[in-house]
């Protein structure tokens, strides 16, 4: 009998193959027994899992209601594992599909990428046996399999909510998370870094480093496969193609081609067919040779074997790498397959096993998608709709599409480079409208910064479009090729500040003091949408120095536009005063001002009334309103969504420099606090880091000298 | 010359499904090669219906290859292909069909289907244009291209893979001999070494 015992349960019935009369049904062949598993509700509900005949694979009903999953409700840890047959393991697989789909489709995050690597995660963790073995998944947004079977299936619902799961592997939450991650391409560098150290420290697990194709483009991955390569420490890269390197993986116009040459070689790879050619020679040699020369034979087959690689696998074989595949990656036999031999293997050296799957594979909402549901909100499990709130206001990242294209409208100079975010940074837009004037080089950051100082040189005016936590990654590209010699790059950075359920892999705390203390960098921070466009209009304006904006996370706070969405270039070095007040000047830095205007009419309500400042240029800062505030209130307090040395510091130096902090001025400066900011909504993540209206009136209350009152408030 | 007969079942034992013109009542002037006839072909529900023909259709047409049946150059872009087929199809389907010749004409409605099924889809019609490039014409569905051809890449992977492990099998055993000096190879030494004492 085909039945594991795990799925009889008494209010469960089966039976047997009778839906589908089949001539070819073949007893001797269990494949084709077609079970029907079912628990029986009091209401009729039905929860199937049908198994298709065909191939033995596993046809999924997506409901809205919680899937029955016999199987995976036995599996804890992975050590739960070891003693499943290959028919256990697909039906694991189906089951794991049903529950993510359910889980995401009720807290939202990242649906299809997790898909694509089901039958890797059951495979990996069927071989493989962590924490003592330890598996680097890059990037992580792929790691919800990997969690719900190393124990935190109980803790899925609070997935990238506050206090709950993170949306990436972070070792903090468990130790079968190897290492955290959460930008791309780190993978093959920390697993040969642990390789290294198992190796000095004489033990003998295995390291496992799961990456991308996208992030294959990065050069990181590189770095680490050449040092592999020639370090030969034991170490297993798995490369899952997907054929998606940009995000999300569609253009407005449908799916998008992937970006680079790397992908089409990759591509050649599975196409090969000088390969069958090549053995099927090596077959009539060997029988021409004759059954009585077995020993030659054997010998040729073996040469034939040894000479055949795919071709274009020469590139990681020249890096040292040795190269399985293609493997297709969504058979669980051939992966457990591979993995146990090379597993078994004294001494493979780095090893390159290239899988091809399917983004979002298993759930055909996401199979049909353009951008594969890459990352998505609420949604119905059956349909795959999302319940997108609907807002009245647009995201920061759409007002910055608009005012640029309006901008590249009348200045044909005006081109655009991103790092494979066309959709987060919202240049798909600037794509669709200038089709040759957007560069995606990949998920390069370092090369896209070099690139845009390349195009200034020649007298364009590049707009580099980079998550103020992702430019981190090009830092030295700014300070040595664009601040040095003062190329006119812009830096659009968005993400800016606290950014909610990602977390603090993709917060941008830093990018006021990186980027304010560089000497030729305009730096400026936008309090709404409108002022983010007539941002973009002043930096398109600098043309003999590299200029900066940040803006956040978000939708806008409906503040009135600029006419046709064309902003007009403000003077540079020039803040403004937006609320008059005595006493107390709260000066604010970027978006955060909306909360400074939110402490000052809480304030009200007590009868004080505050100044409230919009700096709008960190460098170079508006003395003349600094000196003014200075001098027409008891107390200045400085806000940023920035880590320390930014803003307030900047304001500081000056003060301390001018001899007004000599004088009977009280200055504050708030910044995030020096920790990392857990994942969380954004209200909470404000709160925490102390930064919310309210915070920022206890400040000013107990700076008044009325602290009872402050208390109320904090 | 070989025949592959294929009777479908059920139609008049006559009607052979022929790669190449060996069974058919005219004799065929022009040199055609030998296909790799494949005994996995396997025929669609569609290709049923070709059991009507009755070799109404001429010789020549059947050396028709599916660009020359739709009349579009060989470089033609989906965009005339489409064009083509709608045009052919509207002609050619047994509805609209002249009373007298509905056979010939659903049988040619039937191979326009075809050509633009395979035509339409880049792999197939890379495939399609590879056996043409190599001389093998096979007209009107001899050649498999309605098979899974997911299955048959799939199984070319297979075997790769299994090769390249038993390799590195082969390699891996010799890996760390004295002359590698690699430190991953010194570093296994070392460890095998402690473990030998141990």
């Amino acid at each position: 009998m085909a039945v594991s015992g795990t799925l009889i349960r008494p209010n469960q019935y089966f039976s047997s193959c009778v839906n589908t009369p089949s001539p070819r049904f073949n007893p001797s062949c269990r494949k084709q027994f077609c079970l029907k598993a079912s628990a029986g509700n009091t209401d009729g509900e039905e929860r199937k899992l049908t198994r298709k005949e065909k191939d033995g694979g596993w046809k999924i009903e997506y409901t809205a209601e919680k899937p029955a999953t016999p199987l995976l409700d036995t599996i804890n840890y992975p050590a739960h594992m070891k003693n499943l047959s290959t028919q256990d393991l697909k039906q694991l697989a189906a089951e794991l599909r049903m529950d993510i789909v359910h889980s995401v489709s009720q807290t939202g995050g990242h649906l299809s990428s997790s898909l694509g690597v089901v039958e890797l995660s059951v495979a990996l963790h069927h071989v493989f046996s962590t924490p003592d073995d330890k598996i680097i998944w890059d990037v992580g947004h792929q790691a919800y399999p990997h969690k719900i079977l190393t124990g935190r299936r109980p803790k899925m619902h609070t997935m990238r909510k506050t206090s709950g799961l993170a949306g990436f592997p972070k070792r903090d939450e468990s130790v079968h998370d190897a290492f955290g991650v959460g930008h791309s391409s780190t993978s093959i560098s920390a697993g040969l870094g642990m390789a290294v150290a198992r190796d000095l420290l004489g033990k003998n697990n295995n390291i496992i480093s799961v990456i991308g194709d996208g992030a294959m483009t990065a050069g990181q991955a590189y770095e680490a496969m050449n040092n592999a390569g020639y370090l030969d420490s034991n170490l297993i890269v798995i490369l899952n193609d997907n054929k998606q390197v940009s995000l999300p993986t569609a253009t407005l116009d449908g799916p998008a081609t992937p970006v680079g040459a790397l992908s089409s070689a990759l591509t050649k790879l599975q196409a090969s067919t000088q390969f069958r050619k090549l053995r099927e020679a090596a077959k009539s040699i060997t029988k021409q040779i004759g059954g009585q020369t077995h020993e030659v034979a054997a010998k040729v087959d073996e040469y034939a074997r040894g000479m055949i690689s795919a071709s274009g696998s020469t590139l990681f074989e020249e890096l040292g790498l040795y190269y399985i595949g293609p493997v297709d990656g969504h058979n669980v036999e051939d992966l457990v397959n591979i993995l146990q031999r090379v597993k078994a293997m004294p001494a493979p050296g780095p090893v390159l096993i290239h899988i091809m799957t399917e983004k979002g594979k298993g759930y055909p909402p996401a199979e049909a998608a353009a951008d594969r549901m890459h990352g998505v909100v609420k949604f119905d499990p059956p349909t795959g709709k999302q319940f997108k709130t609907k807002s009245p206001t647009l995201s920061y990242t759409q007002y910055f599409a608009e005012s640029l294209i309006k901008e590249a409208e009348t200045d044909e100079k005006i081109v655009a480079i991103h790092a494979a975010m066309g959709g987060g940074t919202g240049l798909n837009y600037f794509q669709k409208k200038f089709p040759d004037r957007c560069f995606d080089v990949g998920i390069a950051e370092q090369h896209a910064v070099t690139f845009a100082a390349g195009l200034a040189a020649e007298g364009l005016k590049p707009f580099c479009a980079i998550y103020s936590s992702f430019l981190q990654r090009g830092y030295d590209q700014v300070v040595h090729d664009v601040d040095l010699q003062k190329l006119p790059v812009r830096f659009a950075m968005d993400r800016a500040g606290l950014v909610g359920a990602d977390g603090p892999t993709h917060c941008g705390a830093f990018d006021i003091t990186y980027m304010a203390c560089l000497p030729n960098m305009v730096v400026m921070a936008p309090s709404d949408e409108a002022e983010l466009m007539h941002m973009v209009a002043t930096a398109a304006v600098i043309d003999d120095r590299p200029s900066c904006f940040r803006f956040p996370r978000g939708n806008g706070i409906g503040a009135v536009l600029p006419a046709h969405n064309k902003g007009t270039a403000i003077e540079i070095g020039k803040g403004r005063i937006l609320m008059e007040g005595s006493r107390v000047a709260i000066l604010g830095y970027g978006s955060i001002v909306q909360q400074c205007v939110g402490a000052a009419n809480m304030l009200k309500t007590r009868d004080i009334s505050v100044t409230v400042a919009d700096a709008r240029f960190c460098k170079p800062l508006d003395t003349e309103l600094i000196k003014q505030l200075a001098k027409e209130h008891e107390i200045l307090i400085t806000v940023e969504e920035g880590s320390i040395g930014g803003f307030g510091s900047h304001v500081s130096h000056y003060l301390s420099l001018s001899g007004i902090l000599d004088g009977p001025l009280k200055l504050r400066a708030m910044v995030l606090p020096d920790r990392y900011i857990d994942h969380g909504a954004p209200q909470d993540q404000l709160e925490e880091a102390g930064l919310s209206s309210r915070q920022i009136s206890a400040t000013v209350l107990s700076l008044l000298g009325r602290p009872k009152e402050a208390l109320q408030f904090a | 010359m070989q025949t592959y007969g294929l009777t479908i079942p059920g139609a008049d034992s006559r009607l052979y499904i022929t790669p190449i013109s060996a069974a058919r009542p005219a004799p065929d002037p022009k040199p055609s090669s030998l296909p790799v006839f494949s005994s996995r072909t396997r025929f669609g529900s569609i290709k049923a219906k070709a059991a009507t023909m009755n070799g109404a259709v001429t010789a020549e047409e059947k050396e028709l290859s599916f660009y020359e049946l739709l009349g579009i150059p060989e470089s033609g872009s989906i965009k005339e292909i489409k064009q083509a087929y709608k045009q052919l199809a509207r002609k050619y389907h047994p509805d609209v069909s002249p009373p007298g010749r509905v056979e010939e004409y659903t049988e040619k409605f039937i191979r326009v289907q075809e050509a633009y099924e395979t035509l339409s889809d880049s792999r197939r019609r890379a495939l399609y244009d590879q056996d043409m490039a190599r001389g093998l014409h096979l007209a009107f569905s001899a050649r498999r291209y309605q098979y899974d051809e997911g299955m048959e890449v799939k199984g070319d992977w297979k075997n790769r893979w299994q090769s390249q492990l038993s390799e590195l099998k082969r390699r891996s055993s010799y890996k760390d001999d004295r002359q590698n000096m690699s430190w991953g190879a010194r570093m296994r030494r070392q460890r095998e070494g402690l473990a030998d004492e141990v």
